[in-house]
């Protein structure tokens, strides 16, 4: 069964994908596709973090299923304590940032950084304003 | 200035007001509220103040700076806000218009973790609503609104996509009469001799 994971900017489709209720059994290959986190001897490692799989959820985070290993992320989210909501008829998945993280961006007070694009493709990021004042405006037409 | 439009609708949406500022400013669109998020908005308009340093030192004013009228075309200043503006840029930190970080941090108020939650239905609900799985879109806007009443973001940008009564069971009238504030106050201090 297929899966579309929508995670954080990322998105992939996992043809192998095994939904099963509340959980999402993804090769460890196509986790690191998806998610770019991979498993590693110290646990879920991504960029220069390693998050320990704890004894008592090793069994509903990893399994060993057809040859491979299998990595089940909704597991892994409710651990780390990750927001994400899935479409059951269409197969997608979104995980979004945590609470946490969102917090402590906004305590520093420093503005929090994207890039988009304006109407004629070309991309704007905001601290490339920086040196300037900015005043930022949030509207819609609605 | 740095203008995001947060329309999922995207450039049919805004093209016409885009087109009327002819701004030379950067003026950006925003399908999926990304900035909405990471300011924690709950509604539109809301204008942060950023200085030199990529410091928020004014956040979460509930006011356009110019408005267009929908049917007349016409536009109108808000000359009260550009002079708030005008002094920050004149007297930067000591303006009296620039407030201290831990006002700032209440008046931009901290994500909660509903907050979150509801976030990733309606971001699911965005992307459902952009692959044209409009019933499935609305059942995962719908858990957003139920998580967080407060969001106006996800409520408007919902109804705007769909049609409030058939698809939302309720009316504009009543959605806006259940008591949860749309804006916070603006809080702008009274200009000196004013």
């Amino acid at each position: 069964m297929a899966a579309t994971i929508l995670y954080g900017d990322l998105s992939a489709t996992s043809a192998t994908a095994r939904p099963e209720g509340d959980a999402l059994w993804l090769t460890t290959g196509d986790l690191v596709t998806a998610t770019r986190w991979e498993i590693k001897p110290e646990g879920v490692c991504r960029d220069d973090m390693c998050i320990p799989v704890p004894e008592d959820r090793a069994a509903s985070m990893l399994r060993e299923q057809d040859g491979a290993t299998w990595f089940n992320l909704a597991e892994f989210a409710r651990y780390i304590g990750q927001p994400y909501a899935h479409d059951e008829a269409q197969g997608t998945w979104y995980f979004g940032a945590g609470p946490g993280e969102r917090r402590s961006a906004l305590e520093s007070l420093q503005a929090p950084d994207f890039e988009l694009q304006d109407l004629e493709g070309r991309s704007h990021r905001l601290s490339a304003h920086r040196g300037k004042k900015v005043a930022l405006a949030l509207w819609a037409s609605w | 200035m740095f203008a995001v439009a947060c329309d999922t609708k995207g450039r049919e949406a805004v093209e016409p007001f885009i087109a009327a500022a002819n701004s030379t400013y950067p003026s950006v669109l925003d399908t999926k509220h990304v900035v909405a998020e990471l300011y924690n908005t709950r509604n539109v308009p809301a204008v942060f103040w950023i200085d030199e340093e990529g410091t928020i030192v004014r956040g979460n004013d509930p006011v356009y700076l110019t408005r267009r009228n929908r049917e007349t075309g016409e536009t109108t200043i808000n000359e009260r806000y550009q002079d708030a503006i005008r002094d920050w840029v004149a007297n930067g930190a000591a303006s009296i218009y620039v407030t201290q970080a831990d006002e700032t941090l209440r008046r931009i108020g901290q994500p909660e973790d509903e907050n979150a939650q509801a976030t990733a239905h309606f971001r699911l609900g965005v992307h459902l609503h952009e692959q044209g799985r409009r019933e499935e879109a609305i059942a995962q806007f719908k858990q957003a609104h139920a998580l967080m009443p407060g969001n106006w973001n996800f409520k408007r940008q919902a109804w705007n996509l769909g049609d409030i009564e058939q698809d939302y069971g309720t009316t504009t009238r009543e959605a806006f009469a259940i008591g949860i504030p749309m804006y916070p106050p603006l809080e702008l201090p009274e200009p000196p001799g004013a």
